[in-house]
């Protein structure tokens, strides 16, 4: 991820803002700030649930709609003062965040989209149809200002005011936020959520905290917009308001708090300019959505950072991983594994065991089984019968982030490194979930990369690499996790000669660690001379089981490569 | 005999890596070969980068037409045929309309090419009217071979056309191949199965990691240099085994 | 209303809801996109109805070449700008392009005609007919006829022409369809000009009993997108009996409750379905997230 240090035209763009507010604004202009302020503020939300999660809620509004009525209806019918409304907003969102985002945040994305858009219906419909409670289409007049603690807080300057400090400080809670653990954990699981899942992340809480949070922020800028327009209706519930969000975090640049506020103080003031459209700015909101996700889908920020690239991060220095009791003997006991795909069994019965300190390769013909019996174990995949317990825990049939943390890790045939992640923050990522900070993630993810000759590359993009270095740094964040089993599928893909001959070095010294190792591969002429015993597979099921030297003149094996006739 | 198919010096690829290494090679008009090596050796990225479905580097020739800017649709319009790896045939559509989905001529002419393959698939005109997902392996196989041929290809190109069938089915498969050969088709067919794909093609093209490393007659390839290939164990000549 | 009274005017409303889902459908498949701006693109063929209609003296259903022919035109120009700048980018980057050109169609709309409800001309006559013992009314029944047809037209294509063989197969295995020599982009094209004339005849069949609002568009998306769920995502036939049932819910609900406790059920109901038994009634399940 990239790094987040605030640019000086951000800096800039405040003092000039603060200079506008207090020396030259009308009191309408204050009042188009203050709703500025509002919509940044919601927009600073649906960043979390958007830009870092990586899920398009369009219940956005509808959180926001909650939190304005509950103000509403709590300070206009009941006469309650804003720190007992403001709570309340806060937590009636979150509340409903909670109980639709459990069922509905394991769909797949389009489904989530729409899902949450009927969310956003049906709260509408109960907001105009229960005229008793919410006053119907007309909504509810007479809600008070903000008022506490015996202090009121007029509208123009003052309100103003409170509000922006109410962005600023949810502003950096965010951005801290997104640095933080927490953070990077829910961009590793927006750009990758298999590997996410492998590295030990719990991804459902994840979605489901994300999704919270943004609720938060929603309800309370409802009920901050609430108090400035002093009338609740259902205007606050309708799609608009959601396509403003959506528009202001594209638009400002997806994942990015400074993109939330530059991207509503822009298109709050832009109906303002072009006020002979009237109506019509939604249509230029329509163009510059579409403008913006095919022509620039970094948004504003993204031209930003073009233009004056931040400076990066200095390296951390290394901090070794902390030290483990090595295991011995037999690590992980597999035993009648299988796993059949619409009535092909692709893994068939497979039984064995890998030891500590022991380099175990797995060959096997096209088809035979190889990637399935790596997903099975890594959790990717249940299977349909059979047992897998490391160190005599059972495992098979449990959810990948769970088998991670128990200790086995894993390497993608396909290495899928995110493209624009930086190679020091993706190894980092490994150690999210046993560290107490990113600092410390990223000192022990450059001890690893040290340790495998890569640290040079720290800094340097996943995407710009060449294949062998990207199989290091895989290899360097199945590493981080400090595993007990560690799989490899097939890492010595692409690799020249010489990064061959390293990679199996580097193998042999993780193996003296006290890991158990299984390696993948087609190329025998790297394999054989690595491993000390052989798995064959064929057809799903294992047809060699011993030492390497054998393996070319197995009968069983020669006629599964090379094809026997009838 | 002019070349039909002329490759030269392709590289091609998957997220970094090279799998197929700048190969050289040709084929003429009407011949049989047979593509060996194993997996991970670049014999199916070696065909689509032919067809045009994955990036490549170096060039393609077919029938003097240089194919480097063409589209797969394209390539395929003049006279290329695909049966690919696990047959892809389409699912929700009958054997009929799978068969005639493939023909870019006339009714008339797409009519007397579906004739042929009925022909030389029997099956097929038993199920004509079935959903292709509801077929077995071999019927697939027969199918998406079929399909390629309602092309009227010059150059049907076939990866690993037995995979997932069980021996006698492959054994029906490569004898509809080996029929096609017949007619005067040129036929390039990619086999983990060694003994299956000799006998289709007289000529022998076996790749290891990405290259070339044996071009000529089926009859000169021995078991030392296939064993070699397949299982690392270094050749006489060349003590570093690559 | 008596029931089969009440039926019919289910029927009729199902079949326009039908040719919404059709072309959702359709363009789903071909793409693996969901087009936010169907239910908009419905809107716009109703208000295009609306507009056309002063100019061509003679019943509705006249307008109905050209609203096929006009929004085919549009659907072109919604994948130029919306689908096909986005191919090989992740599916939510269409989701927002397309939610951008609804907000265009539906603000669009409301500048040019305003934003109280219009009518367009019945498509034969505003009248009654006697129908086996029941009295409807002729636009109901013209609408069933005029959906069944289009329905019809779009089988009989699909299933016995080249042109819908090669459209199926973009729909299933777009790279394979290009290793038959099938031209995808042109059959992505065709069926966004498909789908969206569909969309416009809905529109045109809707906007006399309904009446046509620019903001009509939220809802019909959201009752496309249910029937597509009922029925099992991808599934055609699939598609057209969710939109049966969502009509009939719909019509039954309000005739004994209210409209807006229909439309909450109706959005209740998605959400218990996509909890539950998320592939449908036809379809395969949906894949969850890792």
């Amino acid at each position: 991820m990239r790094r987040t240090r605030p640019n000086p035209i951000l800096a800039l763009a405040a003092i000039a803002l603060l200079a506008y507010a207090l020396l030259y604004a009308s009191p309408y202009g204050l009042r188009v700030l203050t709703v500025a302020g509002v919509y940044a503020l919601m927009a600073i939300g649906f960043q979390v649930v958007f830009g870092l999660a990586g899920a398009l809620s369009l219940a956005h509004g509808a959180f926001f709609g909650v939190g304005a009525y509950a103000t509403g209806i709590l300070g206009s019918q009941l006469g309650w003062t804003f720190p007992a409304t403001f709570p309340v907003s806060l937590a009636l969102p979150v509340l409903l965040a909670l109980f639709v985002g459990l069922p509905v945040l394991r769909l797949e994305s389009h489904y989530f989209a729409l899902a949450t858009l009927g969310i956003a219906q049906v709260v509408l419909l109960l907001a105009v149809n229960t005229p008793d409670l919410t006053g119907g289409a007309n909504g509810l007049p007479g809600v008070p200002g903000i008022s506490a603690f015996g202090m009121d807080v007029p509208r123009g300057l003052p309100l103003a005011a409170m509000v922006w400090v109410a962005v600023a400080l949810g502003g950096v809670a965010a951005w801290a936020l997104a640095r933080g653990r927490w953070g990077r954990a829910l961009t590793l699981l927006r750009d990758d959520p298999l590997a996410a899942a492998t590295l030990g992340l719990d991804v459902g809480r994840l979605r489901l905290q994300a999704f919270a949070l943004s609720a938060l922020y929603a309800g309370a800028a409802g009920a901050l917009a609430v108090h400035t327009q002093r009338v609740v209706s259902p205007e606050v519930l309708e799609f608009p308001v959601m396509v403003s969000v959506l528009t202001i975090a594209v638009v400002g640049g997806r994942g990015r708090v400074a993109g939330a506020v530059l991207g509503a103080l822009l298109l709050i003031h832009l109906p303002e300019w072009f006020r002979f459209l009237e109506r019509s700015y939604l249509i230029l909101y329509g163009a510059a959505l579409l403008a913006a996700i095919v022509l620039a889908p970094h948004g504003l920020t993204g031209l930003l950072e073009r233009l004056l690239p931040a400076k990066p991060r200095p390296l951390p220095a290394a901090v070794p991983l902390p030290p483990q009791v090595a295991a011995e003997g037999t690590v992980l006991r597999v035993e009648g594994l299988a796993k059949a795909f619409g009535g092909v069994r692709a893994v068939d019965g497979v039984s064995f065991t890998l030891e500590a300190s022991r380099i175990t390769g797995l060959i096997g013909p096209n088809g035979s089984g190889k990637t399935t019996l790596i997903n099975l174990v890594s959790g990717l995949e249940r299977p349909d019968a059979g047992r897998v317990d490391l160190l005599g825990r059972p495992l098979a049939g449990q959810r990948s982030d769970r088998i991670a943390r128990a200790g086995i890790a894993r390497t993608f045939q396909a290495a899928g490194l995110p493209e624009d992640a930086g190679v020091l923050d993706t190894v980092a990522a490994a150690r999210l979930e046993r560290d107490s900070s990113v600092a410390a993630a990223r000192a022990h993810a450059m001890a690893v990369l040290a340790r495998l000759g890569a640290a040079e590359l720290a800094s340097q993009r996943c995407g710009r690499l060449p294949a062998g270095l990207r199989r290091r740094v895989e290899l360097a964040r199945a590493l981080a996790r400090q595993p007990l089993v560690l799989l490899l599928d097939e890492p010595a893909a692409g690799l020249t000669d010489a990064e061959k001959a390293e990679l199996a070095a580097q193998i042999r010294a993780v193996a003296a660690e006290g890991v158990a190792v299984l390696v993948v591969e087609h190329d025998m002429g790297f394999l054989l001379p690595l491993a000390d015993r052989v798995l064959g597979l064929d057809q799903g099921r294992v047809l060699y089981d011993g030492d390497p030297a054998g393996v070319p003149h197995d009968p069983a094996v020669v006629s599964a490569y090379l094809g026997t006739p009838a | 005999m002019t070349d039909l198919l002329r490759i030269e010096g392709l590289s091609a690829g998957y997220g970094g890596a090279t799998a197929v290494d700048r190969v050289t090679l040709a084929l003429g008009a009407g011949e049989a070969v047979a593509l060996l090596g194993a997996n991970g050796a670049g014999k199916s990225t070696l065909i689509k980068a032919v067809l045009g479905l994955v990036p490549s580097a170096g060039r393609v020739v077919f029938d003097g037409a240089d194919l480097t800017a063409l589209a797969p649709e394209r390539r395929v319009r003049l006279g290329l045929g695909y049966v690919p790896e696990g047959r892809r045939v389409f699912p929700g559509m009958s054997v009929r309309d799978n068969l005639e989905v493939a023909s870019f001529a006339s009714a008339a002419k797409r009519r007397a090419a579906l004739e042929h393959v009925f022909a030389l698939f029997p099956q097929l005109r038993e199920k004509a009217d079935e959903r292709a997902w509801r077929l077995s392996g071999g019927q697939q196989q027969m199918l998406a071979i079929g399909r390629a041929l309602m092309g009227e290809p010059r150059l049907l190109l076939l990866d690993e056309p037995s995979l997932g069938l069980s021996p006698k089915l492959a054994g029906e498969v490569f004898a509809a191949v080996r029929a096609i050969t017949q007619t005067g088709t040129a036929v390039l067919v990619a086999e983990q199965s060694t003994a299956r794909a000799l006998a289709v093609g007289r000529r022998a093209v076996l790749l290891r990691l990405g290259a070339v490393v044996h071009d000529g007659p089926a009859a000169e390839l021995d078991e030392e240099t296939l064993r070699a290939a397949f299982l690392g164990v270094p050749l006489a000549d060349d003590g570093s085994g690559r | 209303m008596t029931i089969l009274q009440l039926s019919m005017n289910g029927i009729a409303l199902g079949a326009a809801y039908a040719l919404v889902a059709l072309g959702f459908v359709l363009v789903l498949n071909a793409t693996g996109a969901v087009n936010f701006a169907h239910g908009d693109l419905v809107m716009a063929g109703g208000m295009l109805a609306v507009a056309l209609a002063p100019l061509i003296p003679a019943p509705g259903i006249a307008l109905l070449p050209l609203v096929l022919a006009l929004m085919a035109g549009l659907g072109l120009l919604v994948s130029l700008l919306a689908y096909l700048p986005l191919r090989g980018r992740p599916h939510v980057s269409v989701f927002i392009s397309t939610i951008a050109l609804g907000i265009i169609l539906q603000n669009g709309a409301n500048a040019l005609f305003g934003g109280e409800p219009r009518a367009a001309p019945p498509l034969l006559s505003g009248g009654s007919v006697a129908l086996g013992g029941l009295v409807v009314s002729v636009q109901s029944v013209a609408i069933v006829a005029v959906a069944a047809l289009l329905i019809g037209a779009q089988q009989w294509v699909f299933a016995r022409t080249q042109l819908g063989r090669r459209l199926r197969a973009t729909a299933q295995d777009p790279e394979m369809a290009r290793a038959c020599g099938i031209p995808v982009t042109a059959m992505i094209l065709a069926t966004f000009a498909l789908g969206t004339a569909y969309a416009g005849a809905a529109g045109l069949l809707l906007a006399n009993q309904f009446f046509v609002t620019p903001t009509a568009g939220g809802d019909l998306i959201l009752k496309a997108y249910i029937a597509v769920t009922v029925g099992g995502w991808g599934s055609v036939p699939g598609a057209v009996v969710g939109a049966l049932l969502i009509a009939l819910f719909e019509v039954g609900v309000s005739a004994v409750l209210s409209y807006p406790v229909a439309l909450g059920a109706l959005y209740a109901t998605l959400l218990v379905i996509l909890v539950v038994r998320p592939q449908g009634l036809f379809g395969e399940a949906a894949r969850r997230r890792a």
